[in-house]
């Protein structure tokens, strides 16, 4: 608290000066200096953070001749480079997902062959189901993701054309492969009819809408008596798996053929999403919509024309079902049905092949296989779905980015507190300042700033107001030094109005030639007011800036 | 947490007649960081311009303050209590908090509710249970400072043109039991007749107690007229605006 | 087919499917949350509802009071149906309201909310649909040649007086005040002081209240299962959908229009017709204004 500091000039000066005043400790200016050096902020190693892993030796030129047919697509993005540390080549696989899918396809390949004998027919029936709904699930994220219509009518397309494949079948005897055909004519004209009111209504309307259409073709196909009222379903339709196969053979040939179908969506996805239309859709994100019109895209029928290929497609699959399952059901537009498809969906991550399909297995293997748990197996499912759409941004498959936009954030808040420390000069700038002693003398400037805000108390000011000029104690002297050095720019200075009667603040302009300008319109009788109003200014821009 | 503090006691300036002290704050929008260590104290009674060109941070910084940044990092004592530090995301987590501490902050735009009458509007402004208990007596008092309002009292917002809706939004943010009003851009879009007339109106207005900090781009709508002028400049607040600034922000006269 | 009889019953659907309608206008609007869980409010409601009476039915002395039991079951229904609906809240709206692309990912939390809350009835209350005792007496209304039976006229008169204080209470009061502008403009509401989150969940029990009530009117016709949510969702979005989402005149109007269709529809055509015709009539109209009657209704000039 409170020391006395003793004016050493007294002896020569006698009573023209106060022998002492009240003052403040000593503090040590290397304690801001110190504190402000002390990092709290988590420092990672230098570097970059994106890892890949190298591979040895050349290849760059004989990966890229290697070209997807009939595109021009290379197999692998490969990149090749020097490594000057070890004199040699390496090779980098930028995009590694074409071996990821490779893999899942040759697993799904073989599966059949090494299910276990006892479990065969679930497992195999289920798989086939996957297979089925990840076709429709590529096609149904090709609406919402690609063409960004949140269409929940995906079911009701497939079912339609299901009960129309099936009902041609069934009472007109026609064969099975004409079904697919007969079930793709019926998703176009569905498609365009309920692309119709897609055209006019904003996104939750459509998908409320597409909702109710979904409920208004289960309470009609129940309660039509053409359609199996009685008898819970349409049955009785020519089937693609020929009689007398075996068991194995019988489930081997449905689970190859919906193999196919998946392959035959997934070449859609990637003709749609890939290509022409996906680019289109993909340049106007959502609400910027009227920029990419303005920019001379025809954003509406882009859409439109993703939203009827996508219907046609699912038509296709409801025929391949009708064939499958030798009829249908209404069961496929049941409201869980919308869920579950759903919740396929978002556990995997929207507008991706790669989120449908392995969010289909996810929420397949839950329903179709642990079927030992009952009416549970739909509250786990719900769960999973409730907790990826809580926690991720876009389902598993958005999780790298999403950690890579959350760690951004994360950089850029650390860096500002390391900006803190490190002074004045934001780092952006002291990169492009030429004069690196620049930097630190601001630096220095803003340390020497830090501590003399430490140091302005009451007693100090009290202290200049008694006495501004002459011989002061240690802190009050340290500020007034650093007051006086500061550039001629709009310092302070006092100007005389009429001598020993009226004083005025000016702030002095820098240039030769401008005069200086007025601050306030108050004048000072004395100049000693005069010097402590100045300080005081100075003080509390001190403290603010 | 803050929310706790904020029911207690009614809002008062600090000991030291601070209003607003801001300590080594950084705000920004993710990945961007538009405030950089930025330190600034309002006194009460205090009428402070803030004048910078487009893009140099003074919505940020009003918007750091009522907690709608991305992330922010550093001190805000809003009358003696700590407001900073909230990470709101989106429309405001905290906001509500800070503003039942005494803030009234008059956006950018009109961020005005378009389907409530002006008089239903000002109503909502006085939404601190002390004020809504004397809303009408602080609704006489704006319409004293709006005159042409008091014709439309029960027309929707947003029937209403430009300048009577900024008046609308500006009246809300008067009607509230604030200690520190914060005004970002008054004048902007507003012809220069209504913009000027805008301006007198904020000026004219008995501060009491309170502080009002207003952001403009344009120099010379404040010059001579406010208590003190800071100039912004990337993200930092730069002393006493100088004849260099304005001749910064000369061109938008 | 009397079509006395028909239009009584469409005139009470009508006005139950209102009070649905204007629930679900008023989540969406003020939280941006197109709550699909309301389907499971409305079911968990009617179970709520169904214990109450069985708990009141098992005392003797109040067997056949209609005037105590009524009401209570009654506030029953509508007490579940709040706290369901402060369950959603806080599980669907609270920890994602500020995140990105809020409004799909309310929607598919609260549909997955739906379909756990449906399982879960299912496991607790088994798939057998309960029915509850009659909570308007027994008398009839005779208008002319139109017979009011009681729980015709009791629920119309209950939901038409709830629906009526509701609105009376958005219209009048402070936290009415807080609920409509947040429906306005959520980021200018916190501006001037307005928590969401708390404000969240005075409009979640206000909209939950709703369904419960609905739902114990509606059972006094229809039974109470698990799945007896969907229809009534269906309905109550269609009628929303209509009328335009957020517009609290615009419900009552498709309400009243969607009723004289149902009845017309059932009348002339057959049952089963009825979602047919409903959803053309949605679709054109939808066609014509893509935000519904409201669209024709609303006053104020877009911002």
């Amino acid at each position: 608290m409170g020391e006395v500091w003793k004016n050493p000039l007294t002896p020569w000066r006698g009573d023209a000066e106060p022998a002492e005043a009240a003052s403040d400790p000593w503090r040590d200016p290397g304690e801001v200096w110190r504190a402000k050096r002390a990092s709290s902020v988590p420092m990672h190693k230098v570097g970059r953070l994106r890892y890949f892993w190298k591979a040895q030796g050349h290849g760059e030129r004989t990966w890229n001749r290697l070209r997807y047919w009939p595109t021009r697509r290379r197999v692998l993005d490969i990149r090749g480079e020097y490594n000057p540390k070890i004199l040699r080549r390496e090779k980098t696989i930028l995009d590694r997902r074409p071996i990821y899918w490779a893999l899942s396809f040759l697993a799904i390949l073989l599966a059949p062959l090494i299910v276990p004998g006892d479990l065969q027919s679930t497992l195999i029936s289920a798989g086939t189901v996957f297979l089925i709904y990840a076709a429709i699930n590529l096609c149904w994220t090709l609406i919402i993701g690609t063409a960004g219509i949140f269409s929940l009518a995906t079911m009701a397309v497939v079912g339609a054309a299901a009960y129309g494949a099936a009902a041609m079948s069934v009472f007109y005897g026609w064969p099975w492969w004409t079904l697919p055909f007969v079930g793709a004519g019926i998703g176009l004209v569905f498609g365009v009819v309920i692309a119709l009111p897609a055209t006019r209504l904003d996104g939750f309307y459509y998908a409320l809408l597409t909702l109710g259409l979904n409920e208004l073709c289960r309470v009609y196909v129940v309660q039509s008596r053409t359609f199996g009222s009685a008898t819970g379903g349409l049955y009785g339709a020519d089937s693609f798996i020929p009689a007398g196969l075996s068991p194995f053979g019988e489930l081997a040939t449905g689970y190859y053929a919906a193999f196919a179908l998946m392959l035959v969506a997934l070449a859609l996805f990637r003709f749609v999403h890939g290509k022409r239309l996906g680019r289109i859709l993909r340049m106007a994100p959502e609400k910027r919509e009227a920029f990419a019109q303005a920019v001379g895209i025809n954003y509406r029928a882009a859409r439109i024309q993703v939203f009827i290929l996508s219907s046609a497609a699912l038509g296709l699959i409801g025929g391949f079902y009708a064939s499958y399952f030798r009829g249908a059901s209404p069961s496929l537009f049941s409201f869980d049905a919308v869920l579950l498809g759903l919740a396929m969906l978002v556990i995997g991550g929207i507008g991706r092949s790669e989120g449908a399909v392995a969010g289909t297995f996810i929420v397949i293997l839950i329903d179709k296989v642990f079927l030992s748990l009952g009416p549970i197996r739909l509250i786990v499912i719900g769960l999973i779905m409730l907790g990826v759409v809580l926690f991720l941004k876009n389902g598993l498959f958005g999780i790298k980015q999403q950690f890579r936009a959350w760690r951004n954030k994360k950089k850029s808040e650390n860096r500002s507190s390391r900006a803190e420390k490190g002074g004045e000069m934001l780092p952006e700038e002291a990169t492009e300042t030429e004069d690196k002693d620049l930097i630190y003398a601001r630096r220095f400037d803003k340390m020497q700033r830090d501590y003399l805000k430490t140091i302005v108390s009451e007693r100090l000011i009290e202290e200049h107001q008694r006495n501004p000029l002459g011989q002061h104690s240690e802190p009050l002297e340290r500020l007034l030094m650093y007051f006086r050095r500061q550039p001629q720019v709009d310092k302070y200075a006092i100007t005389v109005i009429e001598p020993f009667k009226a004083y005025r603040i000016v702030a002095l302009s820098g240039h030769r030639g401008v005069a200086p300008r007025l601050v306030e319109e108050k004048t000072y009788p004395t100049e000693a007011e005069a010097y402590h109003a100045v300080f005081l200014r100075r003080v509390q821009d001190l403290l603010e800036y | 947490m803050i929310g706790f503090l904020a029911r207690r006691r009614p809002p008062e300036p600090e000991s030291d007649g601070s209003i607003l002290a801001i300590r080594g704050l950084s705000a920004g929008y993710g990945p961007m960081r538009v405030i950089h260590d930025l330190d600034l104290i309002v006194r009460a009674g205090e009428r402070l311009g803030i004048v910078g060109l487009n893009g140099h941070g003074k919505s940020t910084l009003f918007l750091a303050i009522a907690g709608l940044t991305g992330w922010q990092r550093g001190s805000i004592r809003l009358n003696g209590r700590e407001v900073g530090g909230s990470r709101s995301q989106g429309p405001g987590r905290y906001t509500h908090h800070v503003v039942r501490q005494g803030l009234a902050l008059m956006p950018q735009g009109d961020e005005i509710f378009h389907g409530l009458t002006v008089e239903e509007h000002l109503d909502s402004g006085a939404f601190t249970p002390r004020s809504w208990r004397e809303r009408a007596p602080r609704k006489e008092r704006v319409l004293a400072i709006f005159p042409p309002l008091r014709k439309l009292m029960a027309t929707p917002v947003g029937r209403l043109s430009g300048g009577e809706r900024r008046m609308v939004s500006l009246g809300r943010g008067l009607m509230a039991d604030a200690s520190l009003f914060l005004v970002d851009e008054p004048s902007l879009g507003l012809a220069p007749k209504i913009g000027k007339g805008v301006m007198d109106a904020l000026m004219g207005l008995e501060l009491g107690n309170s502080a009002m900090v207003i952001a403009e781009q344009n120099v010379a709508l404040l010059e001579g007229r406010v208590d003190r002028i800071l100039g912004m400049h990337v993200g930092q607040l730069k002393g006493e605006a100088s004849t260099s600034l304005a001749s910064q922000t000369k061109r938008e006269l | 087919m009397d079509i006395g009889f028909v239009i009584v019953s469409a005139v009470t659907l009508a006005c139950v499917y209102g009070t649905l309608a204007i629930g679900l206008s008023i989540t969406w609007s003020s939280l941006g949350l197109v709550n699909m869980a309301y389907g499971v409010t409305f079911a968990a409601a009617g179970y709520g509802a169904w214990l109450v009476a069985e708990q009141l039915q098992a005392i003797d002395a109040l067997a056949d009071m209609t005037l105590v039991v009524g009401p209570v079951v009654i506030l029953a229904g509508i007490l579940t149906g709040a706290v369901c609906g402060l369950i959603v809240c806080a599980i669907a709206f609270i920890p994602i309201h500020d995140k990105p692309n809020f409004t799909v990912r309310g929607l598919i939390a609260s549909l997955a909310l739906s379909l756990i809350g449906t399982q879960f009835l299912l496991q607790v209350f088994g798939p057998r649909a309960k029915n509850l005792p009659p909570l308007f007496g027994d008398w009839e209304l005779p208008l002319g040649n139109v017979v009011v039976t009681a729980d015709k006229g009791g629920a119309m008169v209950t939901s038409v007086v709830m629906l009526a204080l509701a609105l009376r209470w958005m219209r009048s009061s402070r936290r009415g005040l807080e609920i409509r502008a947040m429906m306005m403009n959520p980021h200018a509401a916190s501006l001037v002081g307005i928590g969401v989150r708390r404000t969240g969940f005075y409009v979640m029990a206000l909209t939950g209240g709703l369904a419960g009530l609905a739902s114990v009117l509606l059972s006094q016709t229809y039974f109470i299962s698990p799945f007896s949510g969907l229809t009534p969702l269906i309905k109550g979005l269609s009628v929303a959908l209509l009328g335009g989402l957020g517009s609290v005149g615009g419900a009552i109007a498709a309400a009243i229009l969607l009723g004289i269709n149902e009845a017309l529809t059932s009348a002339l055509l057959g049952g089963q017709y009825v979602l047919i015709t409903q959803f053309l009539l949605i679709i054109l109209v939808l066609l014509v204004r893509p935000r519904g009657i409201a669209g024709i209704l609303d006053k104020a000039r877009e911002a």
